[in-house]
């Protein structure tokens, strides 16, 4: 790997001028999308409360089957009489009133066991994914005019307690049209949801990750969007909601340097999770283009081919009839055509009747014909 | 990180994505995205390289990458240059082209050319139409 590069600390008021701190190995890791969604699909899952239909529903009723011989269905009625109800159909899923189909239960398999290694693995790739410019915009976060990516604080902030300082910081970092997009993209949810405390819904704003609450949570809590999280519980639902890569991480210092400790490196385990090393690469290299145009490959392929022009607007001739474009397509057919016609000749030669030379006529006949 | 493995993160879905007409034509519409179709060539995201060309107040913005800026830098990573109003596409011509010579992306000289000149072409008045000719009777009672 080339040399590391350096991300700058932004300084806030009243702090430490700014400082730079290496980018941690950690946002270098190998970024899989098919595993980031694979993981988020199955821990979305984790949250879900059970639901069933009544286990009751639709066999409250002492509904018994007619059998054969009234020229009805057989399905079980109601029986009685004075209301409606009696002699209706009832039980089965096709019934009004009946009881719906294969009933909800209670024990469904509502979570989802990932194994640690993969859990780990997708929060590696959504933290590498978090320090590209391009998926992070990708994802729609308004970052066009913040200095880079990944974002660093200095950890000053985490002392604020006051939401107007957030505010402050937000705008002194050109992140805050993240935060508006979000305040205006607030809508009423559509469906039951409006009346089951998910009234509305909004995008996702940026995720303020700190080292230690000495305020910062309250006073950013507030803000439409944003979220917080201590470094250490780092959480895929929130680095990568939906399952796309790239969400606005604002990191403090402290939570930034930290990452190589929690996460280790490429060779050298973190503190915090037991023999865990960081996934290394297929290959190093993934720029294709830088590959293809290599030295390695460029010496070893073939020089391109002369450029064969086709001439548009001829008519095409059809290589079975035609001989010329045959031969053109497929040299040996010529050969072959060749010994077949040889092959010929020399069966005929062969097999060729020889003409009968005409005997002469016996003596005795002649006589008898030349006979006077 | 490659521009290639970003192409194929961001392919798929990204929120610049526009889908509208079923079997059509799939755009995209992110900054520096010549043409706004969505492919690796002209995708304003995936590539490293890339050339902007806005309208701004005053003229045309043509934004690009500068030189051995960091892969993290955003905001300062940008170079912009701005056209007046009043030049032409020649002037555009020139600027694309320079930067064509300097080997930045000298394959999206034509599309660079293309949506400058329609930006310009834009900011100019239209022709009235010519006056309708009387016909007919309507001749007969004027």
């Amino acid at each position: 790997m080339a040399s590391r590069p350096t991300v700058n600390v932004h300084a806030t008021a009243g702090g430490p001028s700014s400082s730079s701190i290496p980018l941690p190995a950690v946002l270098t890791a190998p970024i899989r999308l098919d595993v980031v969604q694979q993981v988020h699909k199955s821990l979305a899952k984790n949250k879900r409360q059970a639901y069933a239909v009544s286990e009751k529903a639709g066999h409250q009723t002492s509904a018994e089957s007619w059998g054969t011989g009234r020229a009805v269905a057989r399905i079980p009625r109601v029986g009685g009489g004075g209301t409606h109800r009696s002699g209706q159909a009832a039980f089965g899923n096709m019934c009004r009133g009946g009881r719906m189909f294969a009933p909800t239960k209670t024990w469904r398999k509502w979570h989802v066991k990932v194994n640690q290694n993969q859990r780990r693995f997708a929060v590696v790739s959504a933290l590498a994914a978090s320090a590209l410019p391009s998926l992070v915009l990708a994802r729609g976060h308004r970052i066009e005019q913040i200095e880079e990516v990944p974002l660093v604080v200095d950890s000053a902030i985490e002392s604020y307690a006051k939401t107007k300082e957030a505010v402050a910081l937000l705008k002194d970092l050109n992140a805050y049209a993240d935060v508006v997009k979000v305040s205006n993209s607030r809508k009423l949810r559509a469906g039951k949801g409006k009346l089951r405390n998910r009234r509305h819904r909004q995008r996702r704003g940026p995720l303020v990750v700190y080292n230690e609450d000495n305020g910062i949570v309250k006073a950013f809590r507030n803000l439409p969007g944003v979220e917080l999280v201590n470094v250490r519980r780092l959480n895929l639902l929130q680095l990568a909601p939906g399952g796309h890569l790239g969400r606005f991480v604002i990191w403090t210092s402290g939570a930034f340097a930290l990452l190589d400790e929690i996460f280790g490196t490429f060779d050298k385990a973190s503190t915090f999770k037991k023999d865990y090393i960081l996934p290394t690469a297929k290959i190093a290299n993934p720029d294709v283009t830088r590959l293809i145009n290599s030295d390695e490959i460029q010496s070893v392929v073939r020089p391109a081919n002369a450029k064969h022009q086709k001439r548009p607007w001829t008519q095409h001739k059809n290589p079975l009839v035609n001989k010329g474009v045959l031969f053109r397509l497929n040299p040996y057919a010529k050969t072959l055509r060749r010994q077949e016609l040889l092959k010929q000749e020399r069966i005929a030669k062969k097999g060729a009747k020889k003409p009968k030379a005409p005997k002469a006529a016996g003596e005795a006949f002649l006589k008898t014909l030349f006979a006077p | 990180m490659s521009s290639d493995l970003q192409w194929l993160l961001l392919r798929k879905s990204n929120s610049f994505f526009v889908k509208r007409v079923p079997e059509g034509p799939v755009f995209s519409r992110e900054s520096g995205n010549l043409t706004n179709l969505h492919s690796f060539k002209y995708s304003g995201l995936a590539n490293q390289k890339t050339i902007d060309i806005s309208e701004s107040g005053n003229g045309i913005k043509i934004t690009t990458r500068k030189q051995g800026a960091s892969p993290i830098a955003v905001r300062k990573g940008l170079a912009s240059s701005t056209i007046r109003n009043r030049s032409g596409g020649r002037r555009a011509a020139g600027i694309v082209s320079k930067l064509a010579k300097r080997g930045y992306r000298p394959d999206l000289r034509t599309a660079a050319l293309a949506r400058a000149s329609a930006i310009l072409a834009s900011h100019q008045e239209k022709k009235p139409a010519p006056p309708k000719k009387v016909r007919g009777s309507k001749v007969v009672k004027a």
